[in-house]
């Protein structure tokens, strides 16, 4: 029998669901499109859509949403994302394709919102955590319903304050890239990328800072997905996918060496 | 927002809510936090009132699997997804037996060739006609209870043999009064949202007793008869 969210989760869901429900509302304020993902479960990112495209309060705002294919929803989302948009995960924490979805998006400057049910996530695997269950073989749906209901109805209450819907200090700094002892973002530590174009030994790169030119002439031939190490506009080192699913997440401002 | 779901304490603030994130962020926090219980009570509620309903659908539904049939859900919109959701649930539970259980819901070409052909009440009723066999059972999910061409897939389940089983909100809508409706579940509740969560428990609730009452079904099959 399913539980109250206050029963499943030892800490309250509330409160970091309000923060990801004032971004959300922020990006599509600003013209961003919101993508949902639910690569174990897809008919949970078509509802997601549906409930944005098309609300069930009339006259409630109809948002550009779009639900990502299950199959290969990094590969989708790559061409269709563009800086500003947001993605909403619905997905197990331990979802190695949710995991590497996240932080692909934040390469490509898309914010993300992780509604996490069964094992949470790793801290900082996504800009916005909502742990909902703990438990999903209690309950088939996880609850996950329950919770981009909340969602939506949380960001239809911030459309109504259109005066905090510029960007604000606490939905843009939390969670981010500067939590943790060193951020890359701030000191001299390599920072990650992704490989968008390659032009001789020079690759125009996606980073959580924009897109950017990387010298790449102390690594071999680099096509468009790599991830690479950059330090001072230089390419020092490929990464592995495997580093996007570290337990000290890209996110949260570590990386591999 | 709509009346049945008080917002009144974003107000007192909203001259100075302006500037006042931090403000904002505490009264959604205590809005989905009231929405959140509220979900809860009407499941809760929604539960209670429908087990005796759920027992007896569940041991027929259980009949049928085991005499070959099959569970076949539809809905539209959100409850489509809900359909998916409740037929991957039968197919690939995380505990227990398998249920064989299709959505009439996820494939485009064929929804979009009997609307675009015969119009939109048509797309779950035409797909029951071609599909259907007399012990499948029919789980039509709804939250208004009026959608025609859920109406017309339970009357043409009916007359194919089919058990109907449908979820509405509300007050049950048309799904209440519909004499091919062998089970009608009703979430006795306004909001769309909480409905649909509270279906979503109601689901999980069938699941389990269906499941259970393939496992009585099995036991008793497998004792030995007639002995002195």
């Amino acid at each position: 029998m399913p539980g109250t969210l206050e029963e499943a989760s030892t800490e309250e869901p509330f409160e970091p669901l309000a923060r990801a429900a004032l971004t959300l509302a922020r990006r599509v304020a600003a013209g961003g499109t919101l993508f949902s993902a639910a690569p174990a479960w897809p008919w949970h990112a078509q509802h997601v859509a549906v409930e944005f495209v098309h609300p069930v309060v009339v006259g409630a705002r109809a948002v550009d949403a779009v639900a990502v294919p299950a199959e290969d929803p990094v590969g989708w989302l790559r061409p269709l994302a563009r800086r500003g948009d947001v993605v909403v995960l619905v997905a197990d924490g331990a979802d190695r394709t949710a995991r590497r979805l996240a932080a692909r998006a934040a390469l490509w400057g898309v914010t993300s919102i992780w509604l996490a049910v069964g094992e949470p996530p790793p801290v900082g695997a996504a800009h916005h955590v909502v742990h909902l269950y703990p438990d999903p073989a209690a309950s088939f749906s996880g609850r996950a319903v329950l919770g981009y209901h909340l969602l939506w109805e949380l960001s239809q209450l911030c459309f109504e304050h259109p005066g905090l819907l510029a960007p604000g200090p606490s939905t843009d700094t939390a969670e981010t890239a500067c939590v943790g002892d060193h951020c890359v973002t701030c000191s001299d530590e390599g920072r990650l990328g992704e490989v968008l174009a390659v032009a001789g030994t020079t690759a125009r790169c996606a980073t959580e800072r924009g897109e950017e030119p990387v010298d790449t002439g102390l690594l071999g031939p680099l096509a468009p997905g790599d991830l690479v190490l950059i330090h001072a506009g230089v390419a020092l080192q490929v990464l592995p996918e495997e580093a996007l699913l570290r337990e000290e997440s890209v996110l949260a401002g570590e990386l591999p060496r | 927002m709509t009346g049945a779901e008080p917002t009144g304490f974003l107000y007192p603030f909203l001259d100075r809510a302006e500037r006042d994130e931090a403000g904002l962020l505490a009264a959604l926090a205590a809005s989905g936090r009231a929405k959140a219980e509220a979900s809860a009570t009407i499941t809760a509620e929604a539960l209670a009132a429908a087990a005796p309903l759920l027992a007896d659908a569940a041991a027929t539904i259980a009949q049928r699997i085991r005499a070959g049939g099959r569970v076949l859900t539809i809905g539209n919109g959100g409850s489509a997804t809900d359909a998916e959701l409740a037929a991957a649930s039968f197919a690939r539970p995380p505990t227990g037996r398998s249920v064989p259980a299709r959505a009439l819901v996820d494939d485009p070409a064929v929804l979009t060739a009997l609307a675009n052909d015969i119009g939109v009440e048509a797309v779950f009723a035409r797909q029951v006609a071609a599909a259907a066999h007399p012990s499948d059972v029919l789980v039509a999910f709804s939250t208004s209870g009026n959608s025609p061409n859920l109406l017309a897939a339970i009357a043409q389940a009916h007359r194919q043999g089919l058990y109907t089983l449908g979820m509405a909100g509300h007050d049950g809508g048309a799904m209440a009064q519909c004499a091919e409706l062998d089970c009608c579940l009703v979430v006795r509740a306004q909001s769309v949202h909480r409905v649909q969560e509270a279906q979503d428990g109601l689901l999980d609730a069938l699941r389990h007793a269906v499941q259970a009452a393939l496992e009585d079904l099995a036991e008793e099959a497998a004792e030995p008869k007639g002995a002195p």
